[in-house]
């Protein structure tokens, strides 16, 4: 049983976006031998579940929800190795493949969603900005992905999200992969009209909307 | 003799245009080339679309440079030609410019990140800027229109950038998101703070663009007008994008409901307004009837 009040500074790590203290932390819990699926579970995941409730509130922006993803994903660097050699799964995000659909060479947002998804347990490959549709069928078949996740700034770029979806049927694979679209033109609406699986308005709610897709929302 | 841009701004309203990307679009432009690249390949189309915009009435026109930061254009491969593209940007502007208009010299952000979220330093920002700056100067623009700055970091940097090789006014817009608590940049840049400083740093006018549709842009122009006696320049997005019935993209806040709140962004306090995105000529027109009735 872990120390509540270790749980509490991990938490607390997390949502100041303290990556040295979160770091610490972990390298403590894994020297005093600590259940590391708790300490995850209890400590590290609620901070981030909180910088989430905080950014959708407008209280947090873009540089805090960086600090603290980066913050959570140091943590989890210490962690992982631990759990690997000790032969423990930890719950698993699952793997996506990311980016921004070409054409177009905007990439914050999409940055921003691979980054909290990765904080978010998720397996990431972010392909970059201006990427050939292939390459999102090409990778997702390499690395045995669940996901691909689309993002598209202009107006004239996102019908590339549409176009992503016929080459998926085109191959055989549509049932293969959930389609998932962002950006700044995106919206319910055109993600139903495409076809994809899901549209999410933000990377806080692309990390949610992610979980549901593989069974974990 | 004209007037000073700034000195206009004193006595009436001044009407900048609206989008210039989609009408490119309109026009051919393929996706995924830079917009700047036709300053050189098609300048005849970028002439043309200004000369719309300055027959519908705007009184200033914004150069095809957005993207023509050094640090945006080589994401399209094409950083060593910054000044040649902003240069023509500049002008193609002034050559269809009748007398007594203006050029803008627009200068979008970089899309990068200052250290510590990106791996920029703001001497890098500052430098891609300047190049920008100098080709717009050299080119005929009578200010200087650093726009759509999603952190004030980046714009004091470009601000910077842009005194170091040129003398020229130079206006500033942010783009903001409504929130219950208020209005705020990406960043979490507040209106207060983001006029405050940008007055320090000696801008000519500040304001905001984009994001907001024309209703939520006449509360934020009035957190601007709270915050500062600079002049103010206010423009709006047409809503957001929607699909149409026939299946192409638009955005959500047809024509009259976007130009019913002009009136409105004005007496709030803007002395510069004009459009963002899905706003075209006709926009522009429209702003232009309202603005003489308001006069009149």
């Amino acid at each position: 049983m872990i120390k509540d009040e270790l749980l509490r500074s991990m938490n607390e790590a997390i949502v100041a976006g303290d990556k040295g203290a979160a770091v610490a932390l972990a390298a403590d819990a894994v020297r005093s031998g600590a259940n590391l699926l708790e300490v995850i579970e209890k400590g590290y995941v609620p901070g981030l579940q909180k910088v989430g409730e905080l950014w959708e509130q407008g209280d947090y922006f873009l540089p805090e929800l960086i600090s603290s993803a980066e913050a959570m994903k140091a943590a989890m660097a210490v962690l992982e190795p631990e759990l690997d050699r000790n032969k423990i799964v930890a719950r698993k995000g699952g793997k996506v493949v990311i980016g921004t659909v070409e054409g177009d060479i905007h990439d914050i947002g999409k940055n921003l969603v691979a980054s909290m998804l990765q904080a978010g347990g998720f397996e990431v490959f972010d392909l970059g900005a201006d990427v050939k549709l292939e390459r999102f069928v090409e990778k997702a078949e390499i690395v045995g992905a669940e996901i691909i996740c689309l993002s598209a700034l202009l107006t004239t770029t996102m019908t590339n999200q549409r176009r992503l979806i016929g080459l998926l049927r085109d191959k055989g694979l549509r049932d293969k992969y959930k389609v998932l679209v962002g950006g700044a033109p995106a919206s319910r609406k055109w993600a139903d009209e495409i076809g994809a699986d899901g549209y999410a308005e933000n990377a806080v709610a692309a990390v949610k909307l992610a979980r549901t897709m593989i069974g974990q929302g | 003799m004209t007037l000073p841009l700034l000195a206009l701004v004193k006595t009436r309203t001044v009407l900048l245009d609206g989008a210039m990307g989609t009408e490119l679009m309109a026009r051919g432009l393929p996706w995924g080339t830079a917009p700047e690249a036709w300053n050189v390949e098609r300048p005849d189309v970028v002439k043309e679309i200004h000369g719309e915009y300055f027959a519908a009435g705007a009184d200033v026109v914004s150069t095809n440079s957005f993207g023509g930061s050094a640090l945006k254009l080589a994401g399209h491969g094409l950083g060593d030609r910054t000044y040649e593209l902003n240069l023509a940007a500049a002008r193609l502007a002034r050559e269809i410019a009748p007398a007594g208009r203006y050029v803008a010299g627009s200068m979008g952000p970089t899309g990068k990140f200052l250290k510590p979220q990106g791996e920029f330093t703001e001497e890098d920002f500052a430098a891609a800027y300047a190049e920008q700056a100098r080709g717009l100067a050299d080119g005929g623009a009578d200010v200087l229109l650093i726009e759509t700055q999603y952190d004030l970091r980046e714009a004091l940097t470009a601000v910077r950038g842009a005194r170091s090789v040129s003398s020229l006014p130079v206006f500033v817009t942010m783009t903001f998101n409504s929130f219950p608590r208020g209005f705020f940049t990406l960043m979490g840049d507040t209106v207060v703070r983001s006029a405050a400083e940008l007055e320090k740093e000696g801008v000519g006018a500040v304001g905001a663009n984009c994001t907001l549709n024309s209703e939520q842009m006449v509360g934020c122009v009035r957190a601007l007008r709270e915050a500062t006696a600079l002049p103010i320049i206010a423009q709006a997005n047409a809503g957001q994008p929607a699909i149409g019935p026939d299946g192409r993209v638009g955005y959500s806040q047809g024509l009259e409901d976007y130009v019913r709140f002009v009136l409105e962004i004005v007496r709030s306090g803007a002395g510069v307004v004009g459009g963002c995105c899905g706003t075209n000529p006709a926009f522009i027109r429209a702003m232009a009837r309202k603005l003489r009735e308001e006069s009149s």
